[in-house]
């Protein structure tokens, strides 16, 4: 058993996770400013530059960095994971992936060969220092939860995803694009987002969702077997695409069916939560379950009308169910971690966490966030919808990054004072 | 007789309903329910001592480790006391702000608690502790609160 998971150090220092979570709101507001810049009709065809540019602003900045931030923070405490030399990596990893994304950006929009070759590379290797040192230290584990099974899912779909990405990142550099890499960017893209970041959200909210809310657990079946089943799909899917994509649907009804009944779960376990309380955190929760329902069954009919709206479903998947979540988490785990940390280091009295936000901003943000996610899909139909959409987008994301900020001015503000009661005599290094 | 992580984890549960209780009659209103949280606030002394007098002393006793995972766990029980300290205060001070805004807090960090003990500590004490498990269970289960 792991025993340096419980021991004092156990928590990351501070700034190891934190420094992901405020970079990641600075690159959706990047990518609201390049859609505001864009022409709709390049940005609703995928393989055009910009989308893809686009998509990696916020992909990889935005949805990459809360993982890591948050992997980082939930290791220790699911698992008793600890992280050789976490604050040095960190930074980094962070620095890496900082460049490795405005690389990548410059380097697309303006075909800069040797920036995107930089960009390939930081960007791998931005990850994967933090992602396989994650994964080993998996492997000492002995009491393998349901999710911890699938965090370690995610990490191996993460990292053969993001190895993946940096090859098609190098034909782009080199100008070798050939039939394969079509089939290779398919997989990329379904590997990422509902390998790496569904399992690794459906791994979270297995824990998450009765802690937080207490609500109802989740039942046996679907911890034991939602990962394993959606795992099988995803090879079985990249398996048909590449041989028989005709019956890459097959895998498609099966990935989609239980990403559907995870939503369903979700929805119905708030329902018959205990706590009373209803606050934005609770409602990114309940749209995220509303478009993963109908985000899953939209991909699913897709395969029928020649992937024609992979771009529509790509805003409800990928903005209502995936961002949804995470900006509803980040509302809780910065104020906590701010919270959590200053009590380590003595300090009693501590602003509490929801003095720490101003929950009237949190409202608006939320109500600008669902306004550009309804204007997004419209303006796929009705293109005049896009700047209205950009605008409120950004606005959302200026306030995100505001709210975590002030959280943070707490932090700060506080530690210039003298600890209440001075735990440093007990060594506490937190 | 259920095991001593059964046990534990079982009191916890017991403990996030009493939690969820004190919140719904807090809601509705804050004067009325300072019975709910002094339930709520004297089942986790309860089951923090069922812990730090029995089950961690036998631990400490067996494995030798006084500074290692029981003593974050007991540093993280004081940390849960000063919240639950303040839980009452805002009662008294009719503040509903303050109130949901511990609890909110508190909350998170008797999760984040609990998942350390029942995905490790207590799977690390039923291994060390399994021949004396029913009897630790029962001093736990007998325990007066000091």
């Amino acid at each position: 058993m792991e025993l340096a998971g419980l021991s004092t150090d156990q928590a990351p220092p501070i700034s190891a996770p934190l420094r992901f979570f405020l970079t990641a709101p600075l690159f959706a507001i990047l990518a609201g400013i390049l859609i505001l810049l864009s022409d709709s009709a390049t940005l609703f065809s995928r393989y055009s530059i910009e989308s893809i540019a686009i998509t990696h602003a916020i992909a990889i900045g935005f949805f990459g960095f809360v993982m890591l931030g948050a992997l980082m923070q939930m290791l220790p405490v699911l698992a008793g994971v600890k992280l050789y030399k976490v604050k040095t990596i960190t930074l980094y990893s962070h620095t890496m992936l900082v460049f490795g994304v405005l690389f990548m950006i410059y380097g697309l929009y303006f075909s800069q060969s040797t920036i995107n070759l930089l960009a390939a590379i930081l960007l791998v290797i931005g990850f994967l220092i933090l992602l396989i040192p994650m994964l080993i230290a998996l492997r000492d584990v002995n009491n393998f939860s349901p999710t911890v099974k699938a965090i370690n899912t995610s990490l191996i779909f993460a990292i053969i995803s993001i190895s993946i990405g940096g090859y098609l990142l190098f034909g782009y550099a080199t100008q070798t694009m050939s039939y394969t890499h079509f089939i290779l960017a398919n997989i990329h893209s379904v590997w990422a987002i509902f390998g790496f970041v569904g399992i690794l959200i459906i791994g979270v909210a297995f824990q998450v969702i009765p802690m937080f809310y207490v609500a109802p657990r989740f039942k046996p079946f679907c911890k034991q077997w939602v990962v394993y089943i959606i795992s099988v799909g995803l090879v079985v899917w990249a398996f048909l695409n590449i041989y028989y994509p005709e019956y890459a649907y097959i895998a498609k009804t099966l990935i989609s069916l239980f990403f559907f009944a995870f939503g369903t779960a979700v929805w119905v376990k708030l329902n018959n939560r205990r706590r009373p309380i209803s606050d934005v955190t609770v409602w990114y929760w309940r749209i995220a379950s509303v478009f993963i329902g109908i985000g899953f069954f939209a991909w699913l009919f897709n395969s029928f009308l020649d992937d024609e709206y992979i771009v529509v479903i790509s805003i409800i998947i990928g903005g209502g169910f995936i961002l949804s979540i995470m900006i509803g988490m980040l509302y809780k785990i910065v104020p906590f971690l701010i919270w959590f940390h200053l009590n380590a280091r003595g300090y009693m009295n501590i602003p509490t966490m929801n003095e720490m936000t101003n929950k009237k901003i949190l409202i608006i943000q939320f109500t600008l966030y669902l306004l550009s996610l309804f204007g997004f899909i419209l303006a796929c139909f009705y293109p005049a919808f896009l700047i209205y959409s950009a605008l409120s987008f950004i606005l959302s994301m200026i306030l995100l990054e505001y709210s975590l900020i002030k959280a943070v001015l707490v932090y700060a503000k506080t530690i210039k004072t003298k600890p209440d009661f001075d735990m440093s005599a007990f060594n506490m290094k937190v | 007789m259920s095991t001593i992580k059964e046990y534990l984890t079982a009191d916890h549960r017991h403990c996030d309903e009493l939690f969820a209780s004190m919140e719904d009659v807090a809601n509705k209103s804050l004067k009325n329910a300072k019975e709910i949280t002094q339930k709520f606030i004297d089942a986790s002394e309860r089951h923090f001592q069922r812990e730090e007098r029995v089950m961690f002393a036998e631990f400490e006793q067996k494995t030798g480790m006084t500074q290692g995972p029981t003593a974050m766990m007991r540093h993280e029980h004081e940390q849960m006391r000063g919240l639950m300290k303040q839980l009452l205060e805002a009662i008294d001070e009719d503040n509903k702000d303050r109130f949901f805004g511990t609890t909110e807090t508190l909350m998170i960090l008797l999760q984040q608690h609990n998942m350390k003990e029942e995905q490790m500590l207590y799977t690390m004490a039923q291994q060390h502790l399994s021949a004396d498990s029913d009897k630790i269970v029962d001093m736990m289960d007998s325990m007066i609160v000091e």
